[in-house]
């Protein structure tokens, strides 16, 4: 279905020094700079999957979900969806897919939503039977039906969002690109999102490409993940297998009661274990050990922490995906 | 005067510094605008070759063409529409950021202004006065540029601006009444162009009309300045028509502190 | 083609809406556009009030070329206006985006989708003036010419929506360049008097390079005097052909640069 081979994108940049100085500098002689914005980057969806595409800011993944939607070209590489390619034959290609950016709505902002739609199949050329079978079944899942005459202009934002998801399913595209869609949603709206996301996929055999940063969207719609960092794809697999490969590092903290009682605590020495698997940050009465629970369980660092000292809270954190997706951001792989 | 300087600089600079980002934007917008003044200079070469006599109403051609251009200056340069956003924000509200601040609200916007005008007058004055002077040197053929009345030119130059800045500020508070500020924007330059003579000369106009613009504030807009520069306003007159400017500077800075007044009344009121 | 209009149609029906909704805003802005209009008419009337004709065109005459070069500016004014938008903002925000996810070209994609309805205000003063200045001149006309003249209109839209097209996708390189389009629309303003009354300089700018005086002069002249049809007809004709190539050759090209922004 998608298949991507070493995609790479590149920008050029001109730096700019600072002051009028640096100014009148880059008018005469610019100074450019390559950007790597996506650097490498494989991997193939089959049909009929959701698959969560994330990445902290800035990582190239809007990048990459523009190379696929024919927006940009790759500087190299290649990426192939349903037997085309998105940035060659772009008005053929785009036939078949759906784009939702959430930050930005692709409604037309003065037209009623009713009209909004008339012009959309105009423009994709759905024939009149099929149009009103989509709207039928859009409404059915994302009840659209209460708001259609209104101009999108006066829309809530979890309306607007419906009303961009149903526009971008109108002509049953075979890929659907959606690019943070539950974006500033409250919690309700949220579950709505993500149920119709579900339906559409269930019911349409629709493939998705989901890109967030609210990681329960991906833990409720995504068996699989595809990670990506600096431009660069850091994991590729199932979200269980994450857990597995990344959970076993945990934490414990506590409160000391005495800030001098930390000179009793020698983890280095009791364990014996290497620096990666288990580390200690100290500030005041604040304690954080970070381990290797594959190597040492929870009970045996308590065990022999209680043993030296007394301590007024303790805290164990569990390894959910939330966890270790911030700890692989803050961190790298 | 050091405090009320280390206050308001800062807004200076913010201006300077942003029309500094935008700077080639506005050397591409003012060499648009500018066009206007080369069609006119053809329309009045044309007008001249078509005239029998050597003078236009009164105007011989380097006049017409140092009219053209001298009043594009005197109007970009006087042009302000830096209190054009208090109309909106008096409208949404967000004018309440301005009562926090420990400073008056017209002169962040004048002080604000100032940065921007420091661009102007770098790129577009020098220039348009070289142009203008080297043009009058070679048609005829001697040197006109007299710095006594550019200074004075300079000084009512400023005083336009200025008078400009707080009848702005006055129009601005109309945003209470008027829903559309952009549409009756549009009709107010017309026609304060038109009063101010910077679409047709005062000096073209029927005399009793003519004497009647020259005291209204709009004539201290744009074509006393250019008067001046000119030279054909002499000793009393240009003494008379700056007083006059002064006159209308100090009209509309109280009618604008009376406005903000007023206007601050019905917010606290708005506010309950 | 007849997608085209269908489109067309539902978003005019949409600006005609909300020129409903808001008739008090575009009453003001018309009123101010014909005011300064009926203004610098004023202005022309008292020059002439002073001298007989103009570089051999007399008042009735100017009238008509300046009221005929409003015509096609007004058409391109209310059907491409947001090729404006497009070098202010839309590249710029990475707004462009979305017209690169339809399977529709994008160039028309971004023109139909604004109707601007203020064009009228010029649409409605060309046609007070040609047809004053008609009248006027009375006995003249000749009929084939006016036929002559009517194909010639679409052809002159084509200059003003083409120096758009261009100078609008600078953006595609420079991220902004709505004021380079200013700059150039604006030399429009030569179009509206007689090209005889300009230097050499001048006329063979807006003759070949911006070729703003085939939008006004050169048709209004021919139907006017009849004189030099071939190049004044042709001329128009080719001109806008060429540069309306070269502006979809451009276009094109700029599409292809696009980098969109954000991350």
């Amino acid at each position: 279905m998608i298949y991507i081979d070493n995609l790479r994108k590149e920008f050029k940049k001109t730096v700019k020094e600072p002051g009028i100085k640096g100014s009148v500098k880059s008018l005469f002689n610019p100074k450019k700079e390559i950007v790597k914005a996506v650097d490498g980057i494989s991997f193939d969806v089959p049909k009929g999957e959701i698959l969560g595409f994330i990445g902290p800011n800035g990582a190239g993944k809007s990048t990459v979900i523009k190379m696929l939607t024919g927006i940009l070209t790759p500087t190299d590489g290649k990426c192939e969806i349903n037997g085309q390619i998105p940035y060659e034959n772009r008005k053929k290609y785009v036939k078949e897919i759906g784009v939702v950016f959430g930050q930005r709505t692709q409604l037309w902002w003065d037209l009623a939503l009713r009209e909004t739609y008339a012009v959309l199949k105009e423009i994709y050329e759905v024939p009149d039977k099929e149009y009103h079978e989509r709207m039928e079944f859009l409404n059915e899942v994302l009840d659209l039906d209460s708001f259609i005459t209104s101009p999108v202009r006066t829309l809530s934002l979890g309306q607007r969002m419906r009303a961009d998801i149903a526009a971008s399913m109108l002509h049953n595209p075979k890929v659907l690109f959606l690019d943070e869609p539950t974006i500033g949603l409250d919690v309700v709206v949220k579950d709505n999102i993500r149920k119709a996301i579900q339906k559409i996929n269930a019911e349409q055999g629709t493939t998705v490409i989901l890109t967030t940063h609210d990681l329960s969207d991906i833990e409720l719609l995504c068996k699989r993940i595809v990670m990506i960092d600096k431009g660069k794809l850091v994991y590729d697999g199932q979200i269980n297998n994450l857990k597995h490969k990344f959970g076993q590092m945990r934490e414990l903290a506590f409160e000391m009661k005495d800030e001098g009682d930390i000179s009793a605590l020698d983890y280095a020495s009791a364990f014996n274990f290497d620096e990666d698997d288990l580390s200690v940050k100290c500030k005041g009465v604040q304690v954080t050990v970070r381990f290797n629970s594959h190597k040492a369980s929870v009970q045996d660092i308590l065990k022999y922490t209680l043993g030296k000292i007394d301590v007024r809270d303790i805290n164990v954190k569990d390894a959910d995906i939330e966890e270790i997706i911030r700890r692989i951001y803050k961190d790298g792989v | 005067m050091k405090k009320f300087i280390r206050t308001y600089l800062p807004f200076s600079k913010a201006g300077l510094q942003s029309s500094m980002a935008y700077r080639a934007n506005f050397i591409f917008f003012m060499l648009g605008e500018i066009f206007k003044c080369f069609v006119m200079f053809f329309v009045w070469k044309a007008v001249f070759n078509s005239s029998n006599g050597e003078t236009f109403m009164g105007f011989t051609m380097e006049n017409m063409i140092v009219y053209v251009f001298i009043s594009f200056l005197t109007g970009y340069l006087s042009f302000s529409d830096g209190a054009f956003a208090l109309g909106e924000e008096i409208v949404d509200g967000s004018v309440t950021m301005r009562l926090i601040k420990p400073c008056s609200f017209d002169m962040c916007f004048l002080f604000q202004e100032l940065g921007n005008k420091v661009m102007n007058y770098s790129i577009m004055f020098f220039p348009i006065v070289l142009g203008v002077e080297i043009y009058r040197f070679v048609a005829t053929g001697g040197v006109c540029f007299n710095i006594w009345y550019f200074l004075l030119f300079f000084v009512s130059l400023q005083l336009a601006y200025l008078i400009n800045f707080y009848f702005n500020v006055c129009y601005g508070f109309l945003a209470f009444f008027l829903t559309n500020l952009w549409g009756t924007n549009l009709i107010k330059n017309v026609i304060v162009n038109f009063l101010s003579g910077a679409t047709i000369p005062l000096a073209f106009m029927p005399d009793a009309l003519r004497i009647v613009l020259t005291y209204l504030p709009f004539a201290s807009l744009s074509y006393t300045p250019v008067m001046i520069y000119m030279e054909v306003y002499t000793g009393w007159e240009i003494l008379f028509s700056m007083v006059l400017q002064v006159f209308w500077l100090a009209f509309f800075v109280v009618v604008s502190k009376l406005l903000w007044k007023s206007a601050m009344k019905h917010l606290c009121l708005q506010g309950g | 083609m007849k997608r085209a209009f269908r489109l067309h149609r539902i978003f005019i029906a949409q600006y005609l809406k909300k020129l409903m909704e808001y008739k008090v805003d575009f009453i003001v802005g018309a009123v101010g556009f014909l005011l300064s209009q009926a203004l610098e008419i004023l202005f022309i009337g008292i020059i002439f009030s002073q001298i007989p004709d103009l570089a051999g065109w007399t008042f009735n005459e100017i009238l008509f070329i300046y009221g005929f070069s409003l015509i096609p500016k007004a058409i391109d004014h209310m059907f491409f206006d947001n090729l404006w938008m497009v070098g202010y903002h839309i590249v710029r925000k990475g707004e462009f985006d979305k017209y690169l996810t339809r399977p529709i070209n994008s160039l028309f994609y971004v023109t139909v989708e604004k109707f601007q309805i203020d064009a009228f205000g010029e649409l409605i003063m060309g046609i007070i003036l040609i047809t004053y200045s008609l009248i006027q001149i009375g006995a003249d006309i000749v009929w084939y010419r006016v036929l002559v003249l009517l194909l010639l209109v679409p052809f002159a839209v084509l200059i003003y929506t083409a120096i758009k097209i261009i100078t609008s996708a600078i953006s595609f390189w420079t991220k902004q360049s709505g004021h380079i389009t200013h700059m150039f629309y604006m030399s429009s303003d030569f179009s509206k008097y007689p090209v005889t009354i300009y230097n050499n300089f001048i006329k063979v700018v807006i003759t070949f390079i911006i070729p703003f005086a085939f939008t006004a002069y050169y048709p209004a002249s021919y139907f006017l005097r009849g004189e030099n049809g071939l190049f004044c007809v042709l001329g128009t004709i080719l001109i806008s052909s060429l540069l309306f190539v070269v502006s979809i050759l451009v276009w094109n090209r700029g599409v292809k640069k696009y980098e969109s922004a954000g991350s």
